[in-house]
């Protein structure tokens, strides 16, 4: 069996951990800059606020219902992130970690004693809210898709609050007619449409298609889509946890950008966040895009330029990616324009371990110093050893006025307790 | 402790330490303080109220969110929107201090009572840390 934990509405979550005041508040969490909501907690839910709306849209209704507005804390919702795992790491032999409040629980044919899989995930449920004040939904199944269909129906089908276990047929049967093809794990807004035209609307009629004839028309993706739904196992553990292909790093400036080292700077942020990025994966990128844009609302007109950058030797070292930005600086920046944006992808990216050496060039990569360097800054905290090149004033640094404390990571921010 | 190491050397290498194959890491006091480090949580005792139980204004408290209280045990609860510490006398349902001009709290029907964890243990500091951790009472 297949157990999916998240947490409900996340990061909202996460700022009533440690703030009692708020607990019984709608509480809403904006995006980077403090730009559009990204997360709502329960009760700003049941007020009829929306995700993705510009936080202006919402804020005098929110004031006037005693709402509470945050930005976007990631360093405590890393650290709740962890303890959340650790502790669902308890309760199976595997997990996968799927994302900041997701992971899976991979069982095999391990049961756990004197307990059906209900009281299983009510006790996993139950130690989450006790240990780390995190309120989760848990879907179980007896493949990963089927697990994640579980965890869709325990949060949005009437009757299952919280907790949703298909080990009957009948059970299984009557989630997936109650589901939407697009609320299957997997099937994208564009397949979604396709099996639409095809008369397939909900989950249950998906997966009791022929899977050969769905290969056919779609991809083998959807065969194994439409097989896990039946209950057999297609996806294995490596192809979730693949290693990621691509690395972006890309931001708004909280205020706008118009000199050249100005956005030097920023790159340079960029580049350390891909850099380390990529090197905690074990991979090198072999090849990267850079771009600058203002913004598409300016009066002026949209102004975006990129270019394409290729590493003669795939590289994994932050001095070297910045080094081929910094050299490619002219052909981006434009006197007059009001920078609003900039970022940096990794592309063609292979593993550090089965590289392609040049005959001629030995591999300019400082490993030991990037090392180094990586181990300081897990154990002083991001940003302790930095490339100069960065700045030490940077002004692209995120707008965070409704910030909490970081009460779990800061010294100074731990919570007051009345004595 | 988590050494930071790096494969550079300078190329001298002098005599191995006697001691090489004895070496164990140091004392923790992580390890040893806390069962539960997803459940355990830091907060900064402000006030006297706790002061005849060894808590002073300014300590750190160590508190667990994985253990169930037991009758008379220290705790920090959310009072009312406020996280308070206090002797919790389970049996009469009331929050006491430890000091004797405190008045001890009744917890009404009506109040907003949620348990925030068990004080597993506090820090006294004899002398003041170093002006970078800034750990001080407002």
């Amino acid at each position: 069996m297949f157990a999916l934990v998240d947490v409900n509405g996340m990061y909202a979550a996460c700022e009533k951990t440690f703030d009692s005041a708020i607990r019984n508040r709608p509480v809403i969490v904006l995006t980077n800059n403090d730009g559009q909501i990204c997360a709502l907690c329960g009760i700003a839910k049941r007020l009829g606020i929306q995700k993705f709306v510009p936080y202006f849209e919402v804020k005098d209704q929110l004031a006037a219902t005693g709402g509470i507005v945050r930005s976007s804390n990631y360093e405590l919702y890393a650290d709740l992130s962890q303890r959340m795992m650790a502790t669902c790491a308890r309760f199976a032999p595997q997990m996968h970690i799927y994302s900041i409040d997701e992971c899976f629980l991979y069982y095999g044919g391990y049961r756990p004693p004197g307990q059906t899989w209900q009281q299983h995930a009510r006790q996993i449920r139950r130690t989450l809210w006790d240990e780390v004040k995190l309120p989760t939904g848990i879907g179980v199944g007896p493949t990963p898709t089927l697990a994640k269909a579980a965890n869709h129906a325990a949060k949005r089908i009437d009757g299952f609050r919280g907790i949703a276990v298909l080990d009957t047929d009948a059970v299984r049967r009557s989630v997936l007619a109650k589901m939407l093809v697009t609320d299957v794990w997997g099937i994208g807004r564009r397949i979604g449409a396709r099996l639409n035209d095809l008369g397939i609307i909900d989950a249950l009629t998906l997966s009791e298609q022929d899977p050969s004839r769905m290969r056919k028309r779609f991809s083998i993706l959807v065969e194994n889509t439409v097989r896990e739904l039946n209950g057999e196992v297609r996806l294995s553990w490596d192809e979730v946890r693949s290693p990621k292909q691509e690395i972006f790093s890309t931001r708004s400036f909280g205020n706008r950008i118009t000199e050249p080292f100005e956005l030097k700077e920023a790159f340079a942020a960029h580049a350390e966040i891909v850099g380390s990025k990529l090197r905690r994966q074990g991979s090198v990128a072999g090849a990267m895009m850079v771009f600058a844009s203002n913004s598409p609302h300016d009066r002026g007109g949209f102004e975006k330029k990129s270019t394409h950058i290729c590493f003669t030797i795939p590289t994994a070292d932050t001095r070297l990616i910045l080094a081929a930005i910094s050299s490619s600086i002219d052909k981006l920046y434009q006197r007059g324009i009001r920078y609003y944006r900039c970022g940096v992808g990794l592309l063609d990216i292979s593993a550090s371990n089965r590289q392609q050496f040049d005959l001629f060039q030995s591999a300019p990569d400082d490993r030991g110093l990037m090392a180094c360097m990586d181990q300081i800054n897990a154990r002083f905290g991001r940003n302790t050893l930095h490339l100069a090149a960065k700045g030490f004033d940077p002004k692209f640094s995120m707008r965070r006025e409704f910030l909490s404390p970081q009460y779990t990571t800061r010294w100074r921010d731990i919570p007051k307790i009345k004595c | 402790m988590h050494p930071v190491t790096s494969a550079k050397t300078a190329g001298i290498t002098g005599f191995e330490s006697p001691a090489t194959e004895y070496t164990q890491p140091s004392l923790d006091l992580n390890a040893l303080l806390i069962e539960h480090p997803s459940a355990t949580y830091f907060g900064l005792a402000e006030g006297d109220a706790m002061r005849d139980a060894g808590i002073f204004n300014g300590d750190i408290l160590i508190v667990s969110r994985a253990v169930q209280p037991a009758q008379g045990e220290v705790i920090v609860a959310n009072h009312n929107g406020e996280f308070i510490c206090r002797f919790f006398n389970i049996a009469e349902r009331r929050l006491e201090a430890a000091n004797a001009t405190v008045q001890a709290i009744v917890i009404a029907s009506e109040d907003v009572f949620e348990i925030e964890g068990v004080v597993i243990r506090s820090v006294r500091m004899h002398r003041q840390l170093k002006d970078t951790f800034y750990v001080r009472p407002g």
